[in-house]
């Protein structure tokens, strides 16, 4: 809704505002093998990624971990010591970033503080030498695109922090980028705006389908911009995706953790099972890549966990085993519970009730695993649970990934 | 009687007078009353004496050239502390901070010691000047002058502009860049509109240091009447000949010229931090 409203309504669809001669569909963007350091510190290694036409490609990661260098890479700011930047199917690597034609939406913006609004987004057709009459066009036609019609005379200081991003925005596009760059375009502003500004301009490149990168190490602010996401950790990339997919298939334990609360419980591939203490994970699917006897991780959401105080749990869910909650909480949209896992129980007897008393919670000894997991409302209100209760536990989705004991043994 | 008892007499608080009057008090006698002076003896034998010694032909020529040597000094100094600024700020090279210590150094030195080496360097017998021919002579010329005001204004551009170029953000040149600008576009639309604040006070800062130099002048000068007699030097040649009339008009105009540039200088501040906050 709100991305619709902040559409102009009649802004000509068939005007676009990438380089005209990549209407085809392909690559836009290409990073091949980047490494980089910084004296003896190295940022990136063997960095590669492609960005599609189009396509907005999200580059996540915690702060130092290299993202930045990255984008100025691209942009040409930076020289990387090994590996290629293509834009277009051009070798771009040893060209100055004036000659790149590349659009970078800075943190800050960095409007030039002495030029008008129209200025500042004519500032590269002035440049470029291009007629008055052209000028003044395309300045007027995205004034209208960003909806800053009525302060193109302002100067940037007169103007909010999301007016300022459209200028930034519309200041690129006027000479067609080759591609978008944003560097955590949001990090500026306060919580809400964050989220409304995200919603405009992911309905800003819809429209003028420029290919983007972004950067950031909000990822919610990353699910909801990315076609792909790309997660970078300590310099390289752990994993590139649809959001679908690096939420849901993490490829590695930081994938996992970094893109959301995650569970992770070790244990070890048998029969098509996971062994996890004494519990036996059915994962005939999941653990087909894996040899019979290796160490594993079982990672999983804490959204994906479902329990039941009879011991029958849903379709599809399967089970894991008994835990006894410990405590309840209500986080707004959905509630809370952390839960101890009994995996020291041995195999189940034969007239032993399926919710077998399990005692892991006592002031003398506190055993059994802890994990998280959330239910949203509807299911907190009809079944309602307390500190004590025991539960059955199972998991609708997980993943299971090698457990490596040194972190470099990939 | 305790201090603390006169602090507050019925809710009024006394400190306040009291101490803006004893502040007014010293600067009474020490800077107030001498200033006042120059106007009071130099108008009290009317206007028209003031004025006739005002328009004398060595006065008319002292403050001529006082204005157009310090004119180029200060060209000169703008220009080239607005280019090492940028250097210095830009580029970390081995030695560049005694590079900026360097640059610093001339306001450090006396006058007449900065009037006394551009002597030895430039002199008939010195250094550069004893390669020059009895025509190329630099010294005892209006070219003298502008050397030693350049030399002892040196600092005071570049010490106004590095600050400056220092705190400015280098995403702005990065962003013109990434826009497809050359370097002298981005310098020229983008880094010197930004700089425009510092560059005129440290052009207003540098000709007011200029206008009033005397101890190097003095010096490379040779003072001559009608020739190299800039205005502080014919303050000080009309004294000793006892002619308190024309020194005084004289010293009215500088005093006055002074007071006009450092009160643009002040008020201007409001300015330029109108202009920062843009920034």
């Amino acid at each position: 809704m709100i991305a619709k409203m902040a559409l102009a309504p009649d802004v000509d669809p068939h005007v676009s505002w990438a380089p005209e001669r990549e209407q085809r569909t392909g690559v836009a963007a290409s990073v091949q093998g980047i490494s980089k350091s910084f004296r003896k510190a190295r940022v990136l290694e063997d960095v590669t990624f492609d960005v599609a036409e189009g396509e907005s490609l999200v580059l996540l990661g915690a702060s130092g971990s290299g993202k930045t260098t990255i984008l100025r890479i691209i942009a040409g700011l930076e020289q990387p010591d090994k590996g290629r930047v293509i834009l277009h199917g051009k070798d771009v690597t040893d060209l100055p970033a004036r000659e790149r034609g590349v659009g970078v939406i800075f943190q800050a913006y960095a409007l030039f503080p002495r030029m008008t609004v129209e200025k500042n987004i004519g500032y590269g057709l002035k440049i470029r030498r291009r007629p008055r009459k052209e000028r003044r066009e395309t300045v007027d036609r995205l004034l209208k695109l960003v909806r800053l019609e009525e302060h193109r005379k302002k100067l940037p200081w007169q103007l909010s922090g999301g007016q300022q991003q459209r200028v930034a925005i519309a200041r690129t596009l006027a000479y067609k980028p080759q591609v978008l760059l944003f560097d955590e375009p949001f990090g500026a502003l306060d919580a809400q705006t964050r989220v409304r500004l995200r919603r405009e301009i992911r309905a800003l490149l819809r429209q003028v389908k420029v290919p983007s990168v972004f950067i950031t190490h909000d990822q919610e602010e990353a699910l909801e911009l990315g076609d792909r996401i790309a997660v970078l950790n300590e310099g390289h990339l752990e994993q590139v995706g649809t959001p679908h997919e690096v939420y849901n298939q993490p490829a590695t334990e930081y994938v996992a953790t970094f893109l959301g609360a995650a569970n992770l419980l070790l244990g070890v591939v048998t029969q098509g099972c996971v062994e996890i203490g004494s519990a036996r994970l059915p994962a005939a699917k999941e653990t087909t890549r894996f040899r019979e006897g290796q160490s594993v991780k079982v990672v999983f959401r804490p959204e994906d966990v479902c329990i039941s105080q009879d011991a029958n749990l849903p379709e599809g869910c399967r089970r894991l085993a008994n835990g006894v909650i410990e405590e309840v909480s209500f986080v707004g949209a959905y509630e809370r519970l952390n839960i101890r896992l009994d995996l020291t129980h041995g195999p189940q007897a034969e007239n032993e009730a399926p919710l077998y008393h399990v005692i892991i919670n006592t002031p003398e000894r506190m055993t059994g695993v802890p994990i998280m997991v959330t239910r949203p409302k509807p299911e907190a209100n009809t079944t309602r649970y307390k500190a004590g209760d025991r539960v059955a536990v199972g998991l609708t989705s997980f993943s299971v990934l090698p457990n490596y004991t040194l972190a470099r043994q990939r | 009687m305790k201090i603390a008892s006169i602090r507050h007499v019925r809710g009024f608080d006394v400190a306040r007078p009291v101490s803006i009057g004893v502040m007014l008090g010293i600067m009474l006698p020490l800077v107030l009353l001498p200033l006042l002076s120059i106007f009071i003896y130099g108008t009290n034998k009317g206007l028209g004496v003031f004025w006739s010694s005002l328009v004398a032909p060595d006065a008319i020529f002292a403050l001529k050239l006082s204005m157009v040597t310090s004119f180029w000094a200060t060209v000169f100094n703008v220009f080239f502390g607005l280019f090492a600024a940028y250097v210095l700020s830009r580029y970390d090279f081995w030695g560049s901070n005694a590079v900026i210590v360097t640059i610093s150094l001339p306001t450090a030195i006396p006058t007449a010691v900065a009037g006394f080496a551009l002597l030895l360097l430039w002199g008939k017998y010195g250094m550069i000047g004893k390669f020059l021919s009895e025509e190329q002579q630099i010294m005892f010329t209006p070219y003298a002058i502008i050397l030693a005001n350049i030399f002892v204004t040196f600092p005071l551009a570049f010490g106004v502009i590095k600050p400056v170029f220092d705190t400015m953000s280098r995403s702005l040149e990065e962003a013109s860049a990434t826009i497809g600008a050359t370097r002298w576009q981005t310098f020229w639309h983008v880094t010197l509109p930004s700089l425009r604040g510092a560059i005129v006070s440290g052009a207003l800062l540098t000709f007011a240091r200029a206008v009033g130099e005397f101890g190097s002048t003095i010096l490379v000068s040779g003072n001559l009447a009608g020739r190299t007699q800039t205005a502080p030097l014919y303050i000080f040649a009309k004294f000793n000949e006892g002619q308190i009339e024309a020194a005084n008009a004289i010293a009215i105009v500088l005093a006055l010229l002074s007071f006009v540039i450092f009160s643009v200088l002040f008020f201007a501040r409001d300015w330029f931090e109108f202009e920062a906050q843009e920034v």
